[in-house]
């Protein structure tokens, strides 16, 4: 069974979920954070020892002073791992988490082995705009996100109890303040690109209509060696609508590419 | 009592067929909807009646800032009070206001504010605004920074108005090695500054700090909902910095319209001030509050209070009803200012005389019944009139 916890990241609350033996493996959010030990993990949980906290200010853990944009928020990580005491890892990141894995692979890839991306945010493509997620309303929204698999379950957890509402306004908050503009990107990440140089892989929903596949064939373009995964009948949360494929696909790719 | 009028210059014209292809009036309603012609008519009819106003007496005109919307035509309304200057001679021109922090450099409307005041010989009085939450998605600005880029923003605005220039600002949001007005204010040490809003507590307790000493300004709300918020303030006043609030720093803000009955202004009106609530004003609940607009506390405050306001459709008695909407005869709407006035005493008020549709006509009619009928009586009053706080402030 995974275990909840709370650790000190210089003075920052981070609450972290983590189960599984094996590797280190960071699961990063997207900007929809977490809604609880959601499939996906415990899917991975049977072949790592699965790491995922709630980033700062989002779920469970408290906003980290001076920690505004994507850029701090690799950074922070830095610390998150030193204060975790990991010192090599496979990291999986969704949506907004994504986009921390590669400011923190652009800025060190020392401690990381392997890189999932799944539908990242953090690219731009020029002519390819991304979707709104915060003018939507909550239907709208898993109108955007979902590829018409059922979401009611998903849609549960966020009106299960008062505090997983205060969750779901905490999430959205957290989500303007890392990623409200530009929207959903870093038009410089592009530019530094080739300096991830650990073994990628890329997995995205072919229905994706927040982040579309465009941005899927932009990132393997950038990456040296990146391979990629489309995952069909999906959006823009793979691991919610396909958890068990997308773990299948990254555990066989960070066991194939680990070094 | 400082009564103003108020003007939004919304657009018209607009084809209220909108509504079926169109989840808002802001942001995503097409500017294909939007003819200059007509723009360029009701531009110039609206400072006519801003104008009128002031020479039959009212002792201001305000105008304030909207972008990317139908609702009112003012993304500058520095532009509009520019216009005002120079038509006016002794009435106050507020600007109500501007929102300083969505700009990425807030001392290209500090100078404006600056120019305008000397133009008119100190006239001016500066609102500043965080803008409404829509402003958000047409602005670029993040949310989640709102209210600590707002305060930045006024620290720098005030400092380069008061403060010997050349000097060097160094911010969280804003960076400025030189800050070196020119002009300076001509009021000293600047214009009066007001803060409008819906009812932020944020806001409030802001504004009414001693160092401040803001005139607070509530907008569109249900009578409870001003008698709260207002009250709020003083409270705050009292039980946070320990001290009494003057009426002068209090101010209320509401579309009113008279005609010669109760029942012909209620007839008259009636369309138009529906089409303000009902489509002008359609926003919803995530355009209006983005996230991080809101602190969590204001949020919940807000969901119960501003869903009364924009989510729902209302009717002409609906909104007169719920005292978000002054109309009747000169005696009704006298008498219930008059009272308002005794419960909460607010030494200024603005009158929104022109909203939505309402035409050339029917607007100046009501600005002139206005002036004859209901201005002198409110000018008269003072906080003599004012009996004290009576009801329990805002949780």
């Amino acid at each position: 069974m995974p275990t909840d916890s709370d650790i000190d990241v210089r003075g920052c609350k981070i609450h972290v979920r983590r189960g599984g033996h094996g590797d280190p493996l960071l699961f990063l959010h997207g900007a929809q954070g977490l809604s609880g030990w959601e499939p996906v993990l415990a899917a991975l949980a049977e072949s790592f020892d699965v790491i995922a906290p709630d980033h700062p200010g989002f779920g469970q853990s408290a906003i980290a002073d001076g920690v505004d944009d994507v850029g701090d928020l690799s950074l922070f990580y830095f610390d998150v791992l030193e204060a975790l005491g990991v010192s090599s890892l496979h990291v999986v990141g969704h949506c907004l988490g994504g986009w921390i894995a590669m400011e923190m692979a652009i800025r060190s890839t020392a401690r990381m082995k392997t890189l999932t991306l799944v539908a990242s945010a953090g690219l731009r493509l020029e002519g390819v705009p991304r979707a709104d997620m915060f003018i939507c309303n909550q239907d709208d929204l898993v109108q955007l996100l979902f590829a018409g698999n059922d979401a009611t379950s998903w849609q549960q957890v966020w009106h299960a109890s008062p505090e997983w509402e205060e969750i779901y306004d905490r999430n959205r908050f957290a989500a303007a303040r890392f990623s409200w503009q530009p929207r959903l990107c870093n038009p410089k990440l592009a530019r530094w690109l080739h300096r991830i140089d650990v073994p990628t892989h890329i997995v995205w929903g072919e229905h994706d209509k927040v982040i579309p596949p465009a941005y899927a064939a932009g990132l393997k373009d950038r990456i040296a060696g990146a391979t990629m995964t489309m995952v069909p009948a999906c959006g823009h949360l793979p691991h919610v609508e396909q958890p068990g494929q997308v773990a299948a696909v990254a555990s066989q790719f960070i066991q194939r590419g680990a070094p | 009592m400082k009564v103003f009028v108020f003007h939004l210059m919304p657009y018209a014209d607009l084809d209220m067929g909108y509504k079926d292809k169109y989840r808002a009036a802001w942001v995503v309603l097409p500017n294909s909807y939007f003819d200059p012609k007509k723009g360029h008519d009701l531009y110039n009819r609206y400072l006519d009646e801003l104008e009128l106003a002031a020479e039959l007496g009212f002792d201001g005109v305000s105008v304030n800032e909207h972008h990317q919307n139908a609702y009112g035509l003012m993304p500058s309304p520095v532009v509009m009070a520019a216009a005002l200057t120079r038509r006016t001679k002794t009435c106050k021109i507020a600007i109500l206001g501007n929102a300083f922090c969505l700009r990425e450099h807030p001392l290209t409307l500090a100078e404006e504010h600056a120019m305008l005041d000397c133009i008119t010989g100190g006239r001016l009085i500066s609102g500043m605004v965080r803008g409404i939450g829509a402003e958000y998605y047409s602005m670029g600005a993040n949310p989640a920074f709102s209210h600590a880029r707002f305060q930045e923003a006024h620290d720098l605005v005030v400092q380069a108005w008061t403060k010997p220039g050349p000097f060097a600002f160094e911010g969280k949001f804003y960076h400025f090695e030189y800050v070196n007005l020119w002009p300076r204010p001509y009021q000293q040490p600047h214009p009066p500054i007001w803060a409008p809003s819906t009812g932020s507590t944020e806001t409030i307790e802001w504004a009414a700090h001693p160092l401040r000493r803001y005139v607070y300004l509530q907008a569109y709300s249900p009578v409870q909902s001003v008698v709260r918020y207002l009250n709020y303030y003083r409270e705050a006043a009292q039980r946070m910095y320990g001290y009494t609030a003057s009426s002068e720093q209090i101010g209320w803000s509401a579309p009113m319209y008279i005609a010669e009955t109760d029942e012909q202004a209620r007839k008259e009106a009636g369309p138009h001030i529906e089409a303000l609530f009902n489509r002008l004003l359609r926003l919803p609940f995530e355009m209006m509050f983005p996230p991080g607009y809101l602190s969590a506390k204001s949020l919940a405050n807000m969901r119960s209070h501003k869903r009364s306001v924009t989510g729902q459709e209302h009717t002409v008695d609906s909104l007169i009803e719920a005292g978000i909407f002054l109309c009747g005869s000169p005696d009704t709407v006298r008498k219930q200012l008059t009272d308002a006035h005794r419960l909460l005493g607010f030494q200024n008020l603005l009158c929104l005389l022109q909203f939505a549709t309402l035409p050339r006509d029917l607007t100046e009619k009501n600005i002139r019944l206005f002036a004859r009928e209901v201005l002198p009586a409110l000018q008269q009053l003072t906080d003599k009139e004012y009996t004290g706080m009576e009801t329990q402030a805002a949780e």
